[in-house]
């Protein structure tokens, strides 16, 4: 038995011996790797299919659209296009950089383009992008080898950011594969962006590798990092736990509480940068859960606007660099006026408002949330001080989403990142449209403004209109505008960057912090 | 013997049938698969042609007939979320799940029997008490909070092992170790029952009598037989191990069939969490069946029951 023992015990410590050789691996500088930890899992490499953030900042490195945004200006510039001319209102004539390649090694041109849009304009290929582009875009037609045309609905101001975000080109018959009404399942990819999938295990692990044919001309530019690998870790406190240890370098949509907590160790950078979305309550103003319910009276809608601390959930619960907003539109989008109507936090005004409509005892209100509940909680203790009698609905988002199109909703604690996208253009077409669920106006006015807008290209003319909108929307109380988030970034010390100002991160910009030991070593 | 173990069988596939239609039935009162399938932001009229094209608008007895028909025939379905088919999703998941199983199990077996063993042979001494409370104390610790202690201490503090994934053996370390601990008791207590009881039996006076002491003793004679109930024990907790990973691989970022099932649950991928329910109730079922067999070949009164 004592003799068991000492093999059991020797083995064990052969065994530990052999896993310190083989299972310990680090993210760092001197193998030119950066692991970036998501917490969702990636499923597909096929951007076109879905609009969750995750793919969305995967796309940008492995894919490149005709247009680029900036990170720093949000002006967008040519990208595969080498540059292109408004030939008309309604039509984009394209030039394409001829240096191109496709991770395979085949070249690109206006075949590919158009192809691709085609396949994005197919009602029955269900990408989620599709729908987006079909709104404004009739077809593509080929002018050239690597030349096309664009051919618009409609003078549509955003064209030119939507062929940025919305459409990373694909090889012609990348999709012939596909059965019919099926969707491809994306576990492969080849584009023209900066890195290419190397290894790719869905739900676990994506192995990027800088291409190294990537056309020099591109403003994205040759990125600094030679391997980027994305690793899913559903546990924050196991993130964190990798940061500390080596094993990761990024993270980024992490909680206030544990991002200011980790930032305190030399080991971590914490980095709050700005967000696209934006908070809001959304009131039923035209009575469609509610038939001449209380949201129908503007005192009432209005008492709703005075009833909620903004600044304290904005300090004490969201942090960063949230900011309290007065309009229905994030600060930094185009036609997005500060100058609105705005309340004030004053429960009392609030109480007073809400004997003058007629509920001197105060009012019952089903107030649904989805997301960011503590926030949602602090709203409807805020709503309770001001004689609002909150029946707080916490629900998945379907099931808000499911609630709404059945008009049950009276309130709603919505949110929206636009898609990244600055300009108003991109909250007002799901928000204040008749043909939206979300439109719980019931004001012609305001959404007969909105789509004047998004229908003309002169901008003077664009921010009137807007401006017009939105003080309409503040003067009627429809929204509680609350504030535009923050986003938080936890990173290794030895890697820089910048977080984006439309909250949408472009790992192909980040590089290694030159220190003096790491210049030694090359 | 036969006779016993077909009637065990036939009970086998009824609790497996009847779990994989209450999965069926809650799953699919609980959500919609045409909406998931369309999208958050899909049409009504787009739901309502997934509807149809995949046959969600037919009775959902029918649609549980079509389910079972496909799995007798081998095919699982498609999952709408991962867009694989589920048996390979599953084959491709299992791996890790089973082997962190087993080397929980194996953790819980080094900790367990030694403990036990101690306790036994100074049964209510301090030595017992301790070791009765160490196990207590392990099972009433909570998976995810050890996973972090662990994680925190033997990962970052003193980082002789990788915090997650499961690219290599020493991945799976850590989480056995969390995984096993709460099983310990279990076995534990019975162990120690088992073996006191056969201590104090005719045969052992009788071994002692012959000279025989200490580990010779434990071994030769007292283990085998106090170790016989354990072994259906371990074969249940083996069950348990591969069913309750989600925590475990969820903490220590494993991509097993913990994983694919919380991933399934988040994503209301019916298909996907119906099937993992089904595969979680057959281990158990199997396993179970595999311990009665055990026990009746065992104790052959059993088989008259």
């Amino acid at each position: 038995m004592v003799n068991l023992i000492r093999h059991i015990i020797a083995s064990t410590v052969l065994i530990i011996a052999l896993m310190m050789q083989t299972g310990l691996s680090f993210a760092g500088q001197a193998d030119d790797r950066l692991v970036a930890a998501f917490q969702r899992g990636i499923l597909s490499l096929d951007y076109v299919y879905t609009v969750k953030r995750e793919y969305v900042i995967l796309s940008e490195l492995i894919d490149d659209g005709l247009f680029y945004t900036d990170p720093e200006t949000l002006k967008t510039v040519p990208l595969a296009a080498k540059s292109y001319q408004m030939a008309s209102e309604t039509q984009i004539d394209v030039d394409l950089h001829q240096d191109i390649q496709f991770h395979d090694g085949s070249p690109f041109g206006a075949d590919d383009v158009v192809y691709t849009f085609n396949w994005l304009l197919k009602k029955d290929t269900k990408t989620k992008r599709g729908r987006l582009i079909a709104r404004w875009l009739d077809r593509v037609e080929k002018t050239g080898p690597y030349s096309v045309s664009f051919h618009l609905k409609f003078a549509y101001p955003l064209a030119l950011q939507q062929l940025s975000r919305s459409a990373p080109l694909r090889k012609k018959g990348a999709y012939d594969d596909v059965p019919p009404g099926k969707t491809p399942a994306g576990h492969s990819h080849n584009g023209i962006g900066p890195y290419k999938v190397t290894g790719f295990v869905p739900g676990k692990e994506t192995v990027l590798e800088r291409f190294e044919n990537y056309y020099s001309t591109s403003p994205k530019a040759r990125p600094a990092i030679g391997t980027i690998v994305i690793r899913t870790i559903p546990d924050w406190s196991t993130q964190q736990a990798e940061l500390f240890s080596g094993g990761v370098n990024w993270m980024f949509s992490v909680p206030t509480d544990i991002a200011v907590n980790a930032g305190t160790l030399p080991m971590v950078n914490f980095i709050a940068g700005p967000s696209m979305r934006i908070g809001f309550l959304v009131l039923d103003a035209a009575g469609l859960a509610k038939p001449g319910g209380p949201l129908t009276k503007l005192k009432v809608r209005q008492a709703l606007n005075h009833a909620i601390n903004r600044e304290e959930i904005v300090k004490y619960l969201v942090k960063g660099k949230s900011s309290v907003i007065h309009a229905a539109c994030h600060p930094l989008q185009f036609g997005c006026t500060r100058d609105v109507k705005s309340y004030s936090y004053d429960p009392a005004r609030a109480r007073k408002l809400l004997a003058e409509a007629g509920y001197p005892d105060g009012i019952d209100l089903d107030f649904w949330a989805y997301r960011e509940k503590e926030v949602a909680e602090a709203i409807a203790a805020d709503l309770e001080k001001a004689n609002i009698h909150v029946n707080f609905r916490y629900v998945k988002l379907s099931t808000l989403n499911k609630a709404r199109s059945q008009r049950r909703i009276e309130s709603y604690f919505g949110s929206w990142a636009s898609g990244s996208v600055a300009d108003v253009a991109a909250i007002a077409a799901r928000h204040f449209s008749p043909t939206s669920d979300r439109d719980l106006t019931g004001n012609r006015d305001v959404s007969n403004l909105m789509a004047a807008a998004e229908k003309i290209r002169d901008e003077d003319k664009r921010r009137t209109l807007y401006e017009e909108a939105l003080g309409i929307i503040a003067e009627q109380a429809y929204w509680v505008p609350l504030y535009a988030f923050t986003l938080n970034y936890l990173t290794s010390p030895d890697i820089v960057f910048t977080p984006p100002r439309d909250g949408f991160p472009r790992l192909h910009k980040i590089r290694w912090r030159q220190t003096s030991a790491s210049l030694l070593s090359r | 013997m036969l006779r016993y173990a077909f009637k065990r069988a036939v009970l086998a596939l009824l609790v497996a049938f009847t779990v994989s239609l209450v999965a069926f039935f809650l799953l699919n009162f609980a959500t919609d698969p045409a909406e998931i399938i369309a999208g958050e932001d899909a049409e009504p009229e787009v739901v309502e042609t997934i509807r149809e094209q995949y046959g969600f608008n037919r009775p959902l007895i029918i649609q549980y007939g079509s389910w079972l028909a496909g799995l007798a025939r081998g095919d699982w379905g498609e999952s709408y979320y991962w867009r694989k088919p589920v048996a390979e999703l599953v084959l491709e998941h299992a791996p890790v799940t089973i082997q962190l199983a087993l080397m929980a199990v194996f953790v819980t077996l080094i900790v367990a029997i030694p403990l036990a063993v101690m306790a036994a042979l100074r049964p209510n001494s301090l030595l017992d008490r301790m070791a009765l409370s160490t196990a207590v104390m392990a099972q009433a610790v909570p998976n995810f909070w050890l996973g972090l202690i662990f994680i925190i201490l033997f990962a970052v503090t003193i980082p002789i092992f990788p915090v997650s994934g499961d690219s290599s053996f020493a991945h799976f370390i850590l989480p056995s170790i969390v995984l096993g601990t709460s099983s310990v008791p279990a076995v534990m207590r019975l162990t120690r029952t088992g073996l006191l009881e056969v201590l104090s039996s005719d045969y052992i006076r009788t071994a002692k009598s012959k000279g025989y002491r200490g580990f010779k003793l434990l071994t030769r004679h007292a283990m085998r037989n106090a170790l016989l109930p354990v072994v259906s024990v371990l074969a249940i907790q083996l069950g348990h191990k591969l069913g309750s990973s989600v925590v475990v691989e969820s903490v220590f970022a494993l991509n097993g069939l913990g994983r694919l099932a919380l991933d399934s649950i988040i994503g209301s991928d019916i298909p996907t969490v119906q099937m993992l329910v089904f595969v979680f109730a057959m281990v158990f079922v199997v396993l179970i069946f595999l311990s009665d067999l055990l026990n009746a070949w065992i104790d052959p009164r059993l088989r008259l029951g």
